[in-house]
Formats: structure tokens, sequence, C-alpha cells
């Protein structure tokens, strides 16, 4: 496995994990009534994204000998196929975001909806990316 | 599978060069390589030609249509003055 492919999955499974764990907190407090502070957990998150990635790649990096290459034309190629699909991914998130004010939400929860948007246009781009390595590897 | 064959990996393995080797020498990584020899990635025009100036071919010696049959050996060169 590459550098850059396992970068990828890190990402992915770290991001799923963390904003998983956020909105379904954040759902179990508007739905459920469990206590909830958005703003701290929010933070949380981003420390938590942020310590996970940082110290999964100096791992991942001491265990890759293609760390230091530049991506070539094929993952060049991937990382344009997952950024494609990921921007209509966004695009819709975003509207389905504003749709949620004409539903009754407030704004924190517009803001909330664009948040989701955005991590799920990024997962998406990175399962792209993954999925278009495994099948032409 | 795509559609094109090619003869890089019995170039590389005739010259007795790794696919971190070949890669290293026309700027891609060896999952790159691989997928070249496997037909699972067709390399662009200008990896092609840093793949054929590197084995000292032609393209067309190197990758071809799947339906093709392979190039014949060129006896003589109409570029050689005298032939």
């Amino acid at each position: 496995m590459s550098f850059r492919y396992k970068s990828a999955l890190l990402s992915l499974v770290s991001m799923a994990a963390v904003y998983g764990w956020f909105f379904t907190t954040l759902m179990l407090h508007k739905f459920g009534g469990r206590h909830f502070n958005p703003i701290v957990s929010l933070g949380g998150a981003v420390v938590a994204l942020a310590v996970i990635q940082i110290a999964g790649h100096i791992i991942i990096a001491g265990t890759s000998s293609d760390k230091y290459g530049p991506p070539d034309e094929r993952e060049r190629a991937f990382d344009r196929r997952a950024t494609t699909v990921g921007y209509y991914v966004l695009i819709v998130g975003a509207l389905a975001a504003i749709a949620t004010l004409h539903l009754g939400f407030n704004a924190p929860d517009l803001g909330h909806a664009v948040l989701l948007a955005i991590v799920f246009a990024e997962c998406t781009r990175q399962l792209v990316f993954l999925i278009a390595h495994h099948r032409a590897t | 599978m795509f559609p094109i064959a090619n003869n890089v990996r019995a170039e590389r393995e005739a010259r007795g060069m790794t696919q971190s080797e070949l890669g290293a020498a026309i700027g891609l990584t060896r999952q790159t390589v691989a997928a070249i020899e496997q037909r699972h990635y067709s390399p662009s025009l200008e990896a092609a030609f840093r793949i054929a100036r590197l084995f000292e071919k032609s393209v067309d010696e190197l990758f071809r249509w799947e339906d093709d049959p392979p190039p014949e050996p060129m006896l003589f060169s109409l570029d050689r003055p005298g032939i």
C-alpha cells in the first residue's frame, strides 16, 4: 500500500469515527433530550481529529518508503476523479442544508447541516480515491 | 482490464530492473508500474514515451491494441542514409 492510500484510509476512518460520534450525540440531544454543549463538543471533535491525523500520519510515514515521492499521474487521476465526485456530494449536501431552513429548523441546525455536508463530501472523496486504487491495482 | 497490451514487463525483466527502479527512472510509483504491466492502468502518452525512450524502443513496439499482432522486428530503417 502506498503512503497516499494509507493516508486516505486514515482520513476516512478518523473523520467517520469522530464526526460520527459528534452527530450521533447531536441527534441524541436534539431528539432524546440528552445534555450536550455543541461548541465544546465540536471543538473537542476538531482537536481529536487533528491529534489522530497527526499521530496517524507520523506512524504511516514510518512504515512507508514512498512518503517523500510526489503523486504520479495515476494518483493525480484518482484524486481528480475523487474530487469531482466529492464536489457533487458537497453541492447536494449544501442544497439539503438550505432546505432545513424551510423545514422549520433554526440557524444552529443549518450550521450543523452544512458541517455534515462538508464531512460527507470529504468522506466521499476519500472513499472514491480508495475505490479507484482498488479497481486499478 | 484495459484493451491496450504491452511488453513492459518482459522488457523490464530482460534488463534486470525492478518495478521500483523502472518507476523511479520515469517518475512513476512502483504501484503504477505494476498496474501498467497487469493492464489495470493505461499510462499517459508522456509516460509511454518515457518508458519507450528508457528501453530504446518505439512506443508501438511496447504498446499495441490487444487484437493487433505483435510488430515484426524491423530489418532496416528508412531514416538511415544509404539503405
